[in-house]
């Protein structure tokens, strides 16, 4: 990571593309623009952002500002209008459809902001799922479900659907199958946009723990501002820009004041 | 809410399971009936099933189109997991040819006990005469395969725009 004390995000990217770390995910000039009818509603305007092995970055913004767009670049689920994203150092522009779902199975966990548990599965199923897609064999894939249901605290949940949960335990269910492919990156869109405020904090603590133990790196995007002390770095967009990209203990004093500036 | 769509679409099912079932025992009893050989009554017989048999593919079609919009952010979610095309499209059109089979099954039941019954009008008790029935078992398969076919080729579309359907979907709104 850069050492120097980089304040314009040219320095940045200068400092960043100087040092020979480990980059999971890499946007290049990313646009998004977004036909309705004649009208043109540009998403992305140009997105440059480097995202490291194993760290956790959290993406604030607010709502409009493209962080769901972002997301949907870097997991594959949808081609950039301009620019491209890297995964690994491919392009995934370039690959075609089975090699896309291959990505989307063994790289990327997605979590989601309504956490889309399949409805007519068990918890244990919904975890073997992403397993079975994979190619893992139907006894490997069930021991391993309920070795990271109980992980995620869910020891005692194996064979409850969706309505039998709550909202917190959906979203763990949902951490749980992300996680269930040891994938490289984990995409989590507003993942505690649904959830009270203490079940959001443990949420992101157990996203967190699983950063920590697993090495995989987490891209989490969130409102809200407690979030923030757990992130190795945070990235705020705003109409479709990187507006400011900086560790955490660099923006330590900043928070109230960033937040004053938003007011303005 | 979700339980007044989850009545709508165990409703629309029952109704396309009955058409399916009514074609396959509409068909099982023609082929099992004697028929005059009167050609204007045979046309109208033909015209029958013809329609019958459309009656059934758009209603097959219906609700297997219903079953795939409604969930839209499910299958968004399976892709996201990695689910092929192949995989979403076979899941669809499996579910679709329970739907058939279950639906032959009644249909072939329903046809047989009509044919026993027009029969008993006709000949008396020699329905029940072993001579009565000749090569029932093929009209069986017939009628059954019907009733697959008809599943098939209405849920062939809809698998499809499920299969297409982009993974994105998954990311899409909030409940
Ligand atoms: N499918 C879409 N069709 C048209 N416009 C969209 C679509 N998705 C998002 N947008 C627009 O793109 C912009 C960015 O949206 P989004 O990425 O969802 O932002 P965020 O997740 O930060 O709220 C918004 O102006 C939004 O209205
Ligand atoms: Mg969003």
């Amino acid at each position: 990571m850069p050492e120097a004390a980089a304040k314009t995000k040219a320095d940045y990217w200068m400092a960043d593309l100087s040092q020979a770390v480990d980059c999971t995910v890499m946007a290049r000039g990313v646009e998004v623009v977004y036909e309705m009818g004649s009208e043109k509603i540009h998403a992305l305007q140009g997105v440059d952002a480097q995202i490291f092995t194993g760290e956790y970055i959290s993406i604030m913004g607010p709502s409009g500002s493209g962080k769901t767009t972002f997301f949907n670049v870097v997991g594959g689920l949808m081609k950039p209008s301009a620019g491209s994203v890297y995964i690994d150092e491919i392009d995934i522009a370039q690959l075609d459809a089975g090699e896309l779902a291959w990505l989307r199975c063994r790289k990327i966990g997605y979590i989601f902001q309504s956490y889309n548990i399949v409805k007519v599965m068990t918890a244990l199923e919904n975890v073997m799922l992403p397993m079975l897609f994979a190619g893992v064999p139907q006894d490997e894939a069930q021991n391993r479900a309920v070795e990271i249901l109980t992980r995620v605290g869910l020891g005692d949940r194996f064979l409850h659907t969706p309505k039998e949960l709550s909202g917190g335990q959906q979203q763990r269910v949902a951490i749980a199958r992300a996680f269930a492919n040891k994938p490289a990156i984990i995409l989590a869109d507003e993942p505690t946009a649904n959830l009270d405020l203490h079940t959001g904090e443990e949420i992101i603590a157990l996203m967190k723990e699983m950063n920590r133990e697993e090495g995989v790196t987490v891209i989490c995007s969130t409102h809200d501002h407690k979030m923030l002390d757990i992130s190795d770095r945070i990235m705020w967009m705003e109409d479709g820009r990187v507006k400011k990209l900086a560790r955490r203990d660099e923006v330590d004093i900043k928070i109230d004041e960033f937040e004053e500036e938003n007011k303005a | 809410m979700a339980l007044s769509s989850l009545k709508l679409r165990m409703g629309r099912t029952l109704l396309t399971l009955l058409t399916v079932a009514a074609c396959c025992a509409f068909l099982l009893f023609l082929l099992t009936a004697p028929i005059s050989d009167d050609p204007a009554e045979r046309q109208m017989w033909g015209l029958m099933i013809t329609l019958s048999l459309l009656v059934s593919v758009a209603g097959v079609l219906n609700t297997m189109l219903m079953s795939v919009t409604q969930r839209y952010r499910e299958i968004g979610t399976i892709k996201c997991l990695g689910a092929l095309d192949s995989f979403v499209m076979l899941s669809v059109m499996l579910e679709s040819a329970l739907l058939g089979l279950t639906g032959a099954v009644f249909g072939i039941i329903g046809g047989l006990v009509l044919s026993t019954l027009v029969g008993l009008l006709e000949a008396g008790a020699g329905v029940f005469a072993a001579a009565y029935w000749t090569g029932l078992w093929w009209k069986v398969i017939v009628a059954a395969l019907v009733g697959l076919g008809l599943t098939t080729l209405g849920a062939a579309f809809p698998a499809a725009v499920a299969a297409r359907m982009p993974p994105v979907e998954a990311m899409r709104g909030e409940k």
